[in-house]
């Protein structure tokens, strides 16, 4: 069989596939957005043990590979008892891990927004939280989002680790064609295809996106 | 109103303020001139604590404000301050810089709030600016909408630090009219400034620091027309 009769005959695992790799990547994107936000604001905190979790977190997280996390969530943590389905954990493996990636992006945003701003908002009697909330996060999130944008492309790549504990992503689907047709290299080529034009794609979007923020940029 | 004891502030082995005591009644204007570096800005800054003083007092209105269980919250409703950099929030309509903190931290409803904000920025005379942002505005406009916005927590005294000194020279003029404006409608007003025409014809008070102390003070005239001490005389003898 060519590449385009495989890629027909067996569509509905490549959708699946792109549907499971997408959702994902947004989960894994939007809790890690909340998550990394928190993890920033610790790092960032005047008490010292609170600093010094948020800083373990994102050294521990961006310092071991991605496969070592899956598996101790997977199936490290069934002897605490703690089980998850392999959706779950993919999930929760690419939030923490993203989080730590966004905690750091969030972290020089925020020391990027002029200190005259929170000062500003200071003088006013704007309590800290205050000032965080409605001055400095706002124009923080805004200029790290080109760098949130290029978190979500790599996201997308890197869940396809998540097919080696049998979540059906697009890499797990080119293994199940595979075992079907005894064809190694063909389906790989399909889905490294249909991953480039997620990422693509994503990334032309994101190109599209920044030049309105920057046409409308109230600075 | 204001009352500073023996306030010093340093950074690490650099001693900046070097023991200022000051006392500021209610309705005064007092200027605050001296030589880049005398201190006189982190003097000011001190006073709403953007600056936590190293020792010493500061009390306002009755009220040590220096003291580990005080909410500076509180005090900085009453105390507006104006920056050299503006410092607007661009992210932010004018009528929304303004209105921001009435209506979040004095809980103003919204329409009471903007009432407050149309009326300031027709003193300031840019009520036709309301819905512009911070980018399309000229230097001078922006200083104007930061007084505005300071105005509108209904402050008992303004704080100006350097308000012209990042403004184009023909922009100064409509900053100042704004500050005299101010000052003639009873504010009690704390400034930082190089305008020395300004000081001479709006302060009642003129004080003129250098190395971290307050080396002379009196009226515009005494200061200006007669100086005692010999760094004041040699540094009014290169600005004036």
């Amino acid at each position: 069989m060519d590449i385009f009769n495989i890629f027909w005959t067996y569509r509905s695992y490549f959708f699946t596939g792109v549907q499971y790799t997408l959702l994902l990547a947004v989960i894994g994107v939007f809790c890690g957005f909340i998550l990394g936000m928190l993890v920033s604001l610790l790092r960032m905190s005047r008490i010292r043990v609170l600093r010094f979790i948020g800083s373990v977190w994102v050294e521990f997280l961006r310092g071991t590979p991605m496969l070592v996390q899956l598996f101790i969530i997977h199936y490290g943590l069934v002897s605490f008892g703690i089980k998850f389905s392999a959706i779950e954990s993919g999930a929760i493996t690419l939030t923490i891990n993203s989080s730590a990636y966004l905690a750091e992006i969030f972290r020089a945003g925020i020391q990027g927004v002029d200190k005259g701003q929170a000062e500003a908002a200071r003088s006013l009697g704007m309590s800290k939280a205050m000032t965080m909330r409605h001055i400095v996060l706002p124009q923080a999130v805004k200029s790290v989002l080109p760098a949130i944008g290029n978190e979500f492309i790599t996201i997308i790549k890197e869940s396809s680790i998540v097919s080696f504990i049998g979540v059906g992503d697009l890499m797990y689907q080119a293994g199940a064609v595979n075992t079907i047709t005894y064809d190694y290299l063909k389906p790989l080529l399909i889905i490294a295809v249909i991953y480039f034009i997620m990422t693509f794609l994503l990334s032309k979007l994101l190109g599209l996106f920044e030049r309105r923020l920057r046409t409308d940029d109230h600075r | 109103m204001i009352t500073v004891k023996d306030l010093h502030k340093s950074y690490g082995k650099l001693e900046i303020l070097k023991g200022v005591d000051i006392e500021i009644a209610k309705g005064e204007v007092v200027v605050v001139i001296g030589p880049s570096g005398s201190g006189k800005s982190t003097f000011l800054r001190c006073l709403n604590l953007l600056e936590a003083p190293t020792s010493g007092e500061i009390t306002f209105e009755g009220e040590s404000i220096t003291g580990k269980r005080h909410n500076i919250n509180l005090t900085r409703e009453k105390m507006g301050m104006v920056f050299q950099q503006f410092n607007l929030f661009p992210h932010k309509t004018v009528l929304q810089n303004i209105t921001l903190a009435p209506i979040k931290v004095k809980k103003m409803p919204q329409g009471e709030a903007e009432k407050i904000a149309m009326d300031l920025l027709r003193t300031v005379g840019l009520e036709d600016k309301k819905d512009a942002y911070p980018s399309q505005l000229s230097g001078g406009q922006k200083q104007r909408i930061a007084i505005a916005r300071a105005l509108a927590m209904q402050p008992h005294v303004m704080l100006f630090d350097e308000p012209t000194s990042a403004l184009d020279p023909e922009m100064v003029g409509e900053v100042l009219e704004v500050m005299k404006k101010l000052a003639e409608g009873g504010m009690t007003m704390v400034i930082v400034t190089h305008e020395m025409g300004f000081a001479r014809e709006v302060g009642d008070r003129i004080i003129f620091m250098d190395g971290g102390k307050i080396m002379e003070e009196g009226t515009p005239a005494e200061v200006f027309n007669n100086p005692q001490n010999p760094r004041t005389k040699d540094f009014l003898s290169k600005v004036l």
